[in-house]
């Protein structure tokens, strides 16, 4: 049965990038993932099994994610009340089951799979992620007009999606075969 | 189905960088329009949010959940009897988390020390060896003398504490701070003595307390009176006490007459932790009076605040916030 220490070690960053989805704000993202261990911590919930942790530490922080976005509606009534409302769509549309990436995902496997895109796609990606450029940003240091930049963005988002849902059927394809 | 240039332009534009309101507007309409639309937005953004690089560092982060937990975990024990339990529970303790955080007992040559850390965020109840209650708020150290025990009672604190001592004519009852002593006989009182304070002093709630400054002032306390120090000049002024919201923090309730801003800022963050900056004369100058009943989180101290305030405040780190006035941001 894993402690406490490894189940925080491994799922700290994804929680974190999952709160992060809905709350937009890495401050908040990181208090909501140390509320969330507070009640692993004092529930004892490591000692779940480990598909049921999974699940149950996602739930919480979209929970937790939750709370925030209508406590934060009550205090700025008018200014991003609509993102929050987004926002708060998003979370029930991963109530009703759908999973995200970063739930079905190791994170290095998504690194991974970013490295395993064309030359243009993983450009994109580099420099709108990983240096956090912003795609006017792009458009100048590559000498492209910002709408190219933003259709390239979803290029190379929707080339990494399907990437990324080929290989989960590779690899139930795989454990299928080895079944047999 | 095919999807439009307009609309893969206008989902990167979302994503990264500048869309305005009517192409927001026509963004959701778009998504809005058909449950097929919805889950590829959906799962594009997904894509994008699960591409963002983690900028925290997991050990820090570890660090930080431990040293929370240790403030909540170790000084709201209740010690009945704290000579003999004390050292079982450093021991307990020690072994789970850093010795900063936890009431701990220094060994001396031949005497031992014991002493208590609240540290910042949480406040402690404890019952001295002849009897006496004390309740300490956050960030307060109480020491008791090597030989403490119903014969000898003293202790020095500093930061605050709440006391109730066990009546013993015969033998007083001391605490010393860093710029006053209280002899005491048996009485309940409030002692303030957190040296970055602008004021500090003591309320007597009961019975009757002598008050000795380290320039050998004395003053005599009778029930319901306060005495105040301006820290810096120590110039004392002798008062009527709202005793109730002196001694409100004791049942972790707030309640403030006529505090200055800065003393108020700073027992704010004692008592949640967190770290509250501010700029401008106009705050140094102001005086808060008010009251907040059981607030949980900072969030809900600093929405009462803004409610009833000029003060308007925003997050700006983790557990950090900026208080400014509202005319000023306009």
């Amino acid at each position: 049965m894993p402690n406490f220490e490894q189940v925080f070690r491994k799922y700290h960053d994804s929680l974190f990038l999952y709160a992060h989805k809905f709350v937009a704000d890495e401050s908040v993202a990181l208090d909501i993932v140390q509320d969330v261990f507070t009640l692993v911590w004092e529930k004892e919930k490591q000692q779940l099994g480990d598909e049921h942790l999974k699940a149950y530490l996602f739930s919480a922080v979209r929970n937790q994610s939750l709370n925030y976005l209508k406590h934060q509606k009550i205090v700025r009534k008018h200014q991003q009340h609509h993102q929050s409302l987004e926002s708060e769509m998003e979370i029930r549309y991963y109530e009703s089951g759908e999973k995200s990436l970063i739930q079905k995902e190791n994170l290095d496997q998504i690194y991974e799979a970013v490295n395993s895109l064309s030359d243009i796609n993983r450009e994109i990606i580099e420099l709108s992620r990983f240096e956090g450029l912003k795609n006017k940003e792009i458009a100048d240091r590559l000498q492209l007009p910002v709408r190219t930049v933003e259709t390239r963005i979803f290029r190379a988002l929707n080339e990494l999606r399907k990437k990324l849902s080929e290989r989960v059927i590779r690899i139930l394809l795989n454990i299928y075969q080895l079944g047999k | 189905m095919k999807m439009t240039d307009k609309i893969e332009q206008m989902i990167g534009a979302y994503l990264n960088g500048e869309l305005s309101r009517d192409e927001e507007a026509e963004l959701m309409n778009w998504i809005q329009a058909d449950p097929s639309n919805k889950s590829l937005f959906y799962s594009i953004k997904d894509t994008w949010d699960s591409t963002k690089p983690v900028t925290a560092d997991v050990n820090q982060q570890l660090l930080y959940f431990y040293k929370t937990q240790a403030r909540k975990a170790s000084p709201k024990r209740v010690l009945p009897i704290w000579t003999n339990v004390a050292a079982a529970v450093a021991i307990l303790l020690i072994g789970l988390f850093a010795a900063q955080f936890i009431p701990f007992l220094q060994t001396g040559n031949k005497s031992m020390v014991e002493s208590f850390q609240v540290p910042k965020g949480s406040h402690s109840q404890i019952v001295l060896a002849d009897g006496t209650k004390v309740n300490l708020n956050s960030n307060s150290h109480l020491e008791l003398a090597p030989d403490f025990s119903a014969k000898n009672r003293k202790v020095s604190l500093e930061g605050e504490a709440y006391f109730e001592v066990k009546s013993d004519k015969s033998n007083p009852f001391k605490v010393q701070t860093h710029k006053f002593d209280i002899v005491v006989t048996g009485t309940k009182f409030n002692v303030n003595s957190y040296s970055e304070d602008t004021n500090i002093g003591a309320t007597l709630a009961e019975g009757r307390i002598t008050l000795q400054t380290k320039n050998m002032r004395t003053i005599t306390l009778k029930p319901g009176q306060k005495i105040t120090f301006d820290q810096q000049t120590m110039k004392a002024v002798l008062s009527e006490a709202d005793v109730e919201s002196d001694l409100a923090w004791v049942d972790g309730e707030f309640n403030f007459k006529a505090i200055p801003f800065p003393d108020l800022i700073r027992r704010l963050e004692r008592w949640y932790d967190v770290k509250l900056v501010y700029e401008g004369p106009e705050f140094d100058s102001m005086v808060y009076t008010g009251r907040f009943k059981n607030q949980e989180t900072i969030w809900q101290v600093l929405d009462a605040l803004k409610l009833t305030t000029s003060i308007d405040y925003t997050k700006i780190n983790f557990r950090e916030f900026k208080l400014y006035l509202k005319s000023n941001s306009m």
